[in-house]
C-alpha cells in the first residue's frame, strides 16, 4: 500500500509519456498516398474494397469510443482513492444483470449486421466482373514463379516459330510488368508454376493467391491511365520481399500501340555503317551497388509512366557490333536455354520472356529501374539482388557462367536494345 | 471423493516386494527430485521456467526483425536469416511461451482452485511436461546445424514445405517438433479435463468453478479437438518429405490447399487456446481488485464455451483470398462476425464488474486494464478482417501483423504478465514490488503500443508481412522506424519485469497468507502451498469460497475438523508416489525424433536405398520409450500417505516410506 502512494507521481509522468508517444507518430509522418497505399483506389474494385474498410473501420471505432468510454468512467470514479476506500466494507457483492446482458448482445448483433451488409453485397461484387461488363472485358494470363511474374495475353496473337521454324502465330507473353487497357474491366486469370503466391495491386484490388493445381481468378479495373505498384503478398520463400511486379494502364490506342510493339519480333539495330570496328570500351562507367540498396532515381520515382514511356523510344547511340557480340553470348552462356527472345531465335520457357525487355521501366521482377546500371548490377551478381534466384542457382552455378566485364557489357547493350 | 477414496487409488501400505526396476524414487531435493516429481506445482513451475526461457529467445528473434525493418534497405539480416526469424519467432512464442505459460498455470492453480491434491493423473502430467520439452528442443535443434533453423513461416504453407522447395532437415524437424509439441498439449488437456470433472473438492459444483477453471476446461476440450487436424497434416507432410507420398506434391497432384484447410481447423481453434486462458486470468483478477463478484458470471461462462465452439467453424477466415467463391467467403465471413458476439459479451461483463467496486490499482490490476483496452482494439481489427472484401487488403499485411500481435501480447501475453504477478506471493510466498511492477507495465504497455499501433498504416498502407527489406519510396519508413523504437522500449519493460521476478523470487520481502484479499479457494492455502495442498479437503459452500469462508470461520472450522476425522480414518493424506519412467519415455521419444528428422540415410552413393542409420537411431528410441511405459504401467499407481500434526508438520520424518499403521 504504501509502494502504492509513493508510485502515484511515476505514474503520471508515464502517463503522460505514453499519450505522448501515442500522438508522434500520428502527427502527420504517416503516407496515405504510398506507391501501395490502399486508401488511395485508383478501381472499382479497390474503391468498394475500401467503402467495405470504411464501414466496418467507423463501427469498430465507434464501438471502441463507446465501450472505451464507459471503461475509462468506470476505472477512474470506481478507483479506491486512499487506505480509507481500501479498507471500506466491502462494495456491493452484486452478480449481474440480465437485461443489461441481453440490451448489449442485441446492440452488439445489430453492429455485425452494419457490416455484414456491405460485406455481402461486395463479396460478390468483387469475386467476378459484373454480368453487363463481360462482353467488354479484357483477359490476361498471370503466373507465378519464384520470384517473379508472367504475363500471358491469350487475346492477342503475335509472330512466332515453331519448333519446325515456321512462322505461326501464338499468344505473346510478357513478364513483371502488365500493361492493361485503362477504363476496361481486365479478367486475370491466376496460376503458378511452384508455390503459392499472392497477386496483390493494393490500388486497383486487393489480393488473390496463385494456388497450385486450382484456377484461380481475379478482376480489376483502372480508372485512368496509370502506373501501378504490386507485390507478391504470400511468402513464398527466400526472395519473396523482392517478388513486385508493376500494373500499367493505358488509353486504348496507347495500348494498342503497345500491343502491336509486343507483337512484333525483337528489334534489330541496323549494322552499322562501314567504319564501325570493335567495341568500344565504356563498361568502365557502370556503377557498384551495395547489397539491398535501392534501385530506383529520384527521377524514375516521381513520375514512373514517364518513365515508362520514355522507355519505349528507341535508343540512341546504339552500337551494333556490341549489339551483336551480346546476342551470341546471350546463346554461348546459356542463358538462351531459358529465356525466349523471339526473332533472335531464343526459346528458353523457364525464365521471364525478354523480346522487349528494353522496353520494361523494371527489371528483375519490378525490383530495379530498367537502365544500364541497374542491368549490369543485375547480370553481374544476380544473387546480391535476389537471394537464391534460380538464374543464380540453376543458371550461373549449375552451368557455371563466368561473364567477363566485356561480356557484361555486351548483354547490357544487347539486352537494352531490346525495345 | 468418495469415489476417490473407494478405488484403488487408496495407498496400499503394505507394498509387496518389488523388483529393482520399479523402485519408487523419493528424492525431495536435487535434479532427482525434479525429474522424478508428479506434484503439479513443481510441474508447473517446470512449465514456467521453459516458457520464460524460450520467451527470451522469441524476443530476441522478434527484435533482429524490428532491427532489419528500422531503416529501408537494411542489411543487418540476409533474406534466409530473416526467413529463419520470423518462423522461429511465431513458432516459439505461440507453441514454447503463451502455451506452456497457460500450462503452468492450470498446472498449479487449477487443482489449487477446485480444491483437489493433485491432477488425475500425475504422472501422464509429468509426461507432458517433458514431452513438450523434447518437442522445444527438437523445432530449436536447426540452430545448430547445417541446414538452419526451420524457415517457411509459422503456419509452414505446403508446397513450400516438401522436399523439392525446402531440402533440407530444417522443416523435418519443425514438423517432428510441432508433432510432439501436440502430443503434450493433448495429453496434459485430458489430464485437465479430468482433474476438472472428477477431482472437485465437495460441493465444488460446476457452476461453482471459478472462471479461469472454467477456461482451462474449455481450452482443453479445443486441444484434444483441434490438435488432431494438425496431427493428421504433420503426418502428411512428413510422409511426404521421408516416403515421397503426393499429399502436396503438386507434380503429382496433390492439393496444397489441403494444407490450408487443415493447419487452419487447428490454427484458429489454437488462437483460442491461446486467449481463453487469458480470459480466466483477467476474470479472476478484476473481481480481486474491484473486490466484488465477476458480474454475470454464467453469461462470461456461456459466452467462453460459445467462443470455443463457434471457433471451429470460421478457419477459413485465414483463407479469404484462397479463392475459395462467394458462398464459402460469405459463409466463413458471417461466422466470424458471430464469434465477436460472446467477445464482446466477456468485455461487458469485465467492465459490469468495474462497476461499482472499489478498484485497487495495484499491478495485476494495471495488466488486466491494460488487457481491456488492448484487447477490445484487437478484438474490434479482428471484426474489421471479418469483412472479406476488405480483408482482400489487409490479408497478409502489416495489418495482420498488428491485429495478432494485440489479442497475443495486448490480450494473451499482458494476462499472463498479471497472473504471474497475481498469484506469485502465492506460488513462492513472496511480494512482488508494486514500484517496479508498475514501471515495467508502463514501459510494456508504451512500448507495446508505439511498435504495433503504426503497423495498421503500414499494413493499409500496402506492406506485406515477412519481407526482408522494403524500398524507401513506399511511404513506410516512418511506422517502421517508430515500430522498431518501439520494440526496443516493449523489451526493456519485459526485463524490468523479469528480473524484478527474479529478483523477488531470492529476496523479495514474505508475505502473509492471501495478501490481496481474494475470492477463490486457492488462497486459502498457505504460501508458498504445501505438497499435499489442503490438510483438509474444503467444502464448498459458495462460487467464491474464500471469500465466502472468510466470513464464515465458524462454520468452516466445524466442517474442516470432520473432514480431517473421516480422513484420518481412511489412512491420512494419500499422495501419489514419484516416477522416473516419464521422464524416460520423453529421451526415447527424444532419440526417436532425432532418427526421424535428422539423421541421414546411409550415404546414397555408397549404399543407395539404406536407410540403416535413420532406422537404426528411431527404432532406439521407440524401444527406450515402449520400455519406460511397459515399466511405468508396471510400477502402478501406488502412493503413500501423510499424517500431520497439529502445527502442519509431517508426522513421518521420511514421509516417503509406506506410512505406518
Amino acid at each position: 500500500m504504501r509502494l502504492f502512494h509513493t508510485f502515484t507521481p511515476l505514474s503520471q509522468i508515464t502517463r503522460c509519456a505514453a499519450v505522448l508517444a501515442a500522438v508522434l507518430p500520428l502527427s502527420g509522418c504517416f503516407w496515405f498516398d504510398g506507391p501501395q497505399s490502399t486508401f488511395d483506389p485508383n478501381g472499382p474494385v479497390a474503391r468498394h474494397q475500401m467503402d467495405v474498410f470504411y464501414v466496418t473501420c467507423w463501427v469498430a471505432l465507434f464501438i471502441f469510443v463507446v465501450v472505451g468510454s464507459v471503461l475509462a468512467y468506470a476505472m477512474v470514479k470506481f478507483r479506491a482513492r486512499g487506505e480509507g476506500d481500501l479498507h471500506a466494507e466491502p462494495p456491493e457483492q452484486g452478480h449481474g444483470n440480465p437485461v443489461v446482458e441481453m440490451s448489449l448482445i442485441g446492440a452488439s448483433v445489430l453492429a455485425l449486421v452494419v457490416i455484414a451488409v456491405p460485406t455481402l453485397r461486395e463479396i460478390w461484387y468483387t469475386y467476378e466482373v459484373p454480368v453487363e461488363e463481360k462482353a467488354n472485358a479484357y483477359e490476361v494470363t498471370a503466373t507465378g514463379y519464384q520470384w517473379w511474374f508472367k504475363f500471358d495475353y491469350p487475346a492477342e496473337t503475335a509472330q512466332t516459330l515453331d519448333a519446325t521454324a515456321k512462322a505461326v502465330g501464338a499468344p505473346f507473353s510478357t513478364a513483371n510488368e502488365l500493361v492493361i487497357p485503362a477504363g476496361r474491366p481486365v479478367h486475370i486469370n491466376l496460376r503458378t508454376v511452384d508455390v503459392i503466391h499472392s497477386f496483390w495491386i493494393p490500388k486497383l484490388a486487393g489480393k488473390v493467391d496463385m494456388m497450385p493445381n486450382r484456377g484461380n481468378h481475379l478482376w480489376v479495373q483502372a480508372d485512368k491511365p496509370g502506373y501501378f505498384w504490386g507485390q507478391c503478398a504470400e511468402f513464398c520463400g527466400e526472395s519473396h520481399a523482392v517478388m513486385r511486379f508493376r500494373v500499367i494502364a493505358l488509353g486504348p490506342r496507347e495500348f494498342n500501340d503497345w500491343v502491336n510493339a509486343q507483337m512484333a519480333p525483337a528489334h534489330r539495330v541496323a549494322a552499322a555503317a562501314a567504319g564501325a570496328g570493335a567495341p568500344k570500351a565504356q563498361f568502365a562507367a557502370y556503377r557498384t551497388f551495395s547489397r539491398n540498396e535501392a534501385g530506383f532515381t529520384e527521377k524514375f520515382d516521381r513520375s514512373p509512366l514517364d518513365s515508362w514511356r520514355a522507355q519505349q523510344l528507341p535508343g540512341k547511340d546504339e552500337d551494333p557490333a556490341l549489339i551483336a557480340r551480346g546476342r551470341e553470348l546471350f546463346s554461348s552462356k546459356t542463358c538462351a536455354s531459358c529465356h525466349t527472345i523471339r526473332g533472335d531465335g531464343y526459346i528458353g520457357v523457364v525464365g521471364p520472356e525478354l523480346t522487349h525487355v528494353g522496353a520494361r521501366s523494371t527489371i528483375a521482377a519490378g525490383l530495379l529501374e530498367n537502365n544500364r546500371d541497374e542491368l549490369h548490377r543485375w547480370i553481374h551478381a544476380p544473387n546480391e539482388v535476389k537471394p537464391g534466384n534460380t538464374m543464380w542457382v540453376k543458371g550461373y552455378l549449375a552451368n557455371n557462367i563466368k561473364l567477363t566485364l566485356e561480356d557484361e557489357d555486351a548483354l547490357v547493350n544487347y539486352l537494352e536494345s531490346l525495345k | 471423493m468418495e469415489a476417490l477414496a473407494k478405488t484403488d487409488f487408496l495407498a496400499k501400505d503394505d507394498l509387496p516386494e518389488k523388483p529393482f526396476v520399479l523402485w519408487r524414487p523419493t528424492a525431495k531435493t536435487g535434479l532427482m527430485s525434479w525429474l522424478t516429481t508428479v506434484d503439479h506445482k513443481r510441474i508447473g513451475f517446470l512449465y514456467g521456467i521453459s516458457g520464460l526461457f524460450f520467451f527470451i529467445f522469441g524476443g530476441i528473434e522478434a527484435l533482429l526483425i524490428r532491427i532489419q525493418l528500422a531503416v529501408p534497405n537494411n542489411t543487418f539480416l540476409t533474406s534466409a536469416q530473416y526467413s529463419e526469424m520470423f518462423t522461429m519467432h511465431g513458432t516459439t512464442m505461440i507453441f514454447l511461451v503463451v502455451m506452456p505459460i497457460g500450462a503452468a498455470f492450470f498446472n498449479f492453480i487449477m487443482p489449487l482452485q477446485i480444491g483437489a491434491r493433485d491432477v488425475a493423473f500425475p504422472r501422464l502430467n509429468a509426461f507432458s511436461f517433458w514431452t513438450f520439452l523434447v518437442g522445444a528442443i527438437i523445432v530449436n535443434l536447426g540452430w545448430f546445424m547445417k541446414g538452419g533453423a526451420p524457415d517457411a513461416g509459422w503456419f509452414g504453407y505446403a508446397p513450400l514445405t516438401t522436399r523439392t522447395f525446402s531440402p533440407t532437415h530444417a522443416i523435418d524437424m519443425w514438423v517432428m517438433g510441432l508433432q510432439l509439441l501436440g502430443v503434450a498439449s493433448i495429453a496434459a488437456a485430458l489430464n485437465f479435463i479430468v482433474t476438472i470433472i472428477n477431482l472437485r473438492a465437495p460441493g465444488m459444483t460446476m457452476m461453482r468453478l471459478p472462471v479461469f477453471t472454467w477456461m482451462t476446461l474449455f481450452t482443453s476440450f479445443l486441444i484434444i479437438l483441434s490438435f488432431p487436424a494438425i496431427t493428421i497434416a504433420l503426418i502428411e507432410i512428413m510422409m511426404d518429405r521421408l516416403f515421397g507420398t503426393n499429399f502436396f506434391e503438386v507434380s503429382n497432384g496433390g492439393l496444397p490447399i489441403l494444407w490450408q484447410h487443415l493447419f487452419w481447423i487447428f490454427g484458429h481453434p489454437e488462437v483460442y487456446i491461446l486467449i481463453l486462458p487469458a480470459m480466466g486470468i483477467i476474470s479472476e483478477i478484476l473481481p480481486t481488485f474491484a473486490r466484488k463478484p465477476l458480474f454475470g458470471y454464467p453469461v462470461v461462462v456461456f459466452s467462453g464455451a460459445s467462443i470455443g465452439f463457434l471457433g471451429f467453424g470460421v478457419w477459413s477466415h485465414h483463407m479469404f483470398t484462397t479463392g475459395m467463391g462467394t458462398t464459402a467467403t460469405a459463409a466463413f465471413a458471417l461466422m466470424t462476425m458471430a464469434i465477436a458476439v460472446p467477445t464482446g459479451v466477456k468485455i461487458f461483463n469485465w467492465i459490469g464488474t468495474l462497476w461499482g467496486g472499489h478498484l485497487s490499482m495495484r499491478t495485476p490490476m494495471m495488466f488486466a486494464l491494460g488487457f481491456l483496452w488492448m484487447f477490445m482494439i484487437g478484438g474490434l481489427s479482428g471484426v474489421m478482417h471479418a469483412a472479406a472484401p476488405a480483408d482482400a487488403q489487409q490479408h497478409g499485411s502489416y495489418f495482420i501483423v498488428a491485429h495478432f500481435h494485440y489479442v497475443l501480447i495486448g490480450g494473451s501475453l499482458f494476462a499472463l504478465f498479471a497472473g504471474i504477478h497475481y498469484w506469485f506471493p502465492l506460488m513462492f510466498g513472496r511480494r512482488v514490488s508494486e514500484f517496479w511492477g508498475k514501471l515495467a507495465f508502463w514501459l510494456v504497455f508504451v512500448g507495446f503500443n508505439v511498435t504495433f499501433f503504426p503497423m495498421h498504416f503500414l499494413g493499409l498502407e500496402g506492406m506485406p508481412r515477412r519481407t526482408f527489406t522494403y524500398d524507401a519510396n513506399m511511404g513506410w519508413n516512418t511506422g517502421n522506424f517508430w515500430s522498431t523504437v518501439g520494440a526496443f522500449i516493449l523489451a526493456i519493460g519485459v526485463a524490468v519485469y523479469f528480473l524484478t521476478m527474479i529478483y523477488t523470487y531470492f529476496r523479495g520481502a514474505r508475505t502473509t497468507r492471501d495478501p490481496w484479499d481474494a475470492r477463490t479457494l486457492e488462497w486459502s492455502l498457505p504460501n508458498p502451498p504445501p505438497e499435499y495442498n489442503f490438510r483438509v479437503l474444503p467444502t464448498v459452500h459458495a462460487r467464491d469460497d474464500w471469500w465466502y469462508e472468510k466470513r464464515h470461520t465458524q462454520e468452516i472450522a466445524r466442517e474442516a475438523a470432520e473432514h480431517a476425522r473421516a480422513e484420518d480414518a481412511h489412512g491420512g493424506i494419500h499422495m501419489p508416489f514419484q516416477s522416473i519412467y516419464p521422464f524416460c519415455a520423453s529421451v526415447g521419444i527424444l532419440i526417436g525424433a532425432i532418427g526421424v528428422a535428422v539423421v541421414d540415410p546411409a550415404n546414397p552413393a555408397q549404399y543407395p536405398g539404406f536407410w540403416g542409420p535413420k532406422i537404426a537411431v528411431t527404432i532406439l528410441g521407440g524401444a527406450i520409450m515402449f520400455v519406460s511405459v511397459v515399466l511405468w504401467s508396471l510400477e502402478g499407481n501406488e502412493g503413500y500417505h501423510i499424517h500431520l500434526n497439529e502445527d502442519g508438520s509431517i508426522k513421518d520424518d521420511a514421509g516417503h516410506a509406506p506410512a505406518g499403521h
